[in-house]
């Protein structure tokens, strides 16, 4: 049997800062343990922190590394703003 | 936020205001680089999405990282960076801030969003009402506190007990840093500020008190941003200190009418304190 690796797909809401990060990449690595790839629905947050960037990046290494990525998936407006200013987007897929 | 609302945020971060600001929003910062950003960009949504003018000031208070470079870098039309050459106290870089704005009305946010940015319309609500000045509030009843330290918890309970003995002053959180004023109220109370430090909060609301404002508080969300400089047992004996002083300086005529903080020269609002009669008409 093979085992193909497939999108898989978070969704947060709420404030996404250094509270949540050690269980945002609990369930991230648990996830990535049979997946390349994985999108995170950013719609109802409204706001990230460092921190929580900072878990993103991880994220998205971890996956381009397996040979998928990580897709940031409709952000809310406040943190497609962050991530403009951090210049962050432009390192994300960003759908 | 509509796309509207999110094209509003590209004009005032390209666009310098043509018109006088109705919101100016202050954020004191000090070795900030690793939060301040984000904070920006939550402010700057937020605020654009309210549909007024309004402009941003961020005052440096001698950061020695690199808040000011980071926050210089981002190019944003309507944001105001006060550099400082030294570190002189939050209280310090709030002055500046004030005195640097030019809104009708006044908010200055930490630069951790520990007190998110949303709540600004349930404190701009009190101003509608007729308040000079508002406070938000981790103390009145309605509030939602998260991830407090056990340390903040008690030495916020022990401030309040003592601020209500001592001062009666009509609020139960004199420390969080996110405070609204009128512009004649800031100018007024910040024109007499000489306490730089950690208390300054109080000394403004004391002065608020002496002078007659009308003062509230409004229950917020809160929540312990990590990083927090606030080392509870040294503010705590720093903040006994401060409560003499501010009534030793009170006693001295420090606060009289006609002293003004060197810093406020040349500020737009003359610094007077309003009638009665508008107050009590606003």
């Amino acid at each position: 049997m093979n085992i193909i690796p497939t999108v898989s797909e978070i969704e947060l809401q709420g404030r996404f800062d250094a509270h949540e990060a050690e269980s945002f990449r609990e369930i991230v690595d648990g996830i990535l343990a049979n997946s390349a790839s994985l999108s995170v629905v950013l719609t109802a947050v409204d706001f990230v922190d460092s921190t929580a960037l900072a878990e993103l990046v991880r994220a998205m290494k971890r996956c381009r590394e397996a040979g998928g990525d990580l897709i940031l998936v409709k952000p809310s407006d406040p943190v497609r703003v962050i991530l403009e200013l951090t210049r962050l987007d432009a390192a994300f897929t960003i759908t | 936020m509509t796309e509207t609302d999110l094209a509003a945020y590209r004009h005032w971060a390209t666009t310098p205001l043509q018109t006088k600001p109705t919101y100016s929003v202050v954020i004191p910062a000090y070795n900030e680089e690793w939060r301040i950003i984000p904070t920006i960009g939550a402010i700057a949504t937020h605020m654009c999405a309210l549909g007024e003018p309004w402009e941003m000031i961020v005052a440096d208070d001698g950061s020695t990282d690199s808040t000011v470079e980071l926050v210089a870098d981002l190019g944003l039309a309507n944001l105001n960076l006060l550099v400082a050459d030294a570190n002189g106290g939050k209280g310090s870089a709030v002055r500046r801030g004030i005195f640097e704005s030019s809104g009708e009305i006044v908010l200055f946010a930490d630069a951790d969003q520990s007190t998110p940015i949303e709540q600004f319309g349930d404190l701009l609500a009190k101003i509608d009402e007729g308040y000079d000045v508002v406070v938000g509030s981790r103390a009145a009843v309605g509030a939602d506190v998260a991830s407090k330290s056990l340390s903040r918890t008690i030495f916020s309970y022990g401030l309040k007990t003592l601020v209500q003995t001592l001062f009666r002053i009509p609020v139960s959180d004199t420390q969080c840093g996110f405070k609204m004023f009128t512009a004649d109220a800031a100018m007024l109370l910040f024109s007499r500020q000489v306490i730089d430090e950690f208390s300054f909060d109080l000394e403004i609301l004391f002065l608020a008190k002496k002078f007659g404002l009308r003062t509230t508080e409004v229950p917020v969300t809160w929540i312990d941003a990590p990083g927090s400089k606030v080392d509870a047992a040294k503010v705590a004996v720093e903040f006994v200190k401060d409560l003499i002083a501010i009534r030793r300086n009170d006693l001295a005529g420090v606060y009289a009418t006609d002293n003004h903080h060197p810093d406020s020269a040349g500020v737009k609002a003359g610094g007077s304190i309003p009638s009665q009669t508008n107050r009590q008409a606003a």
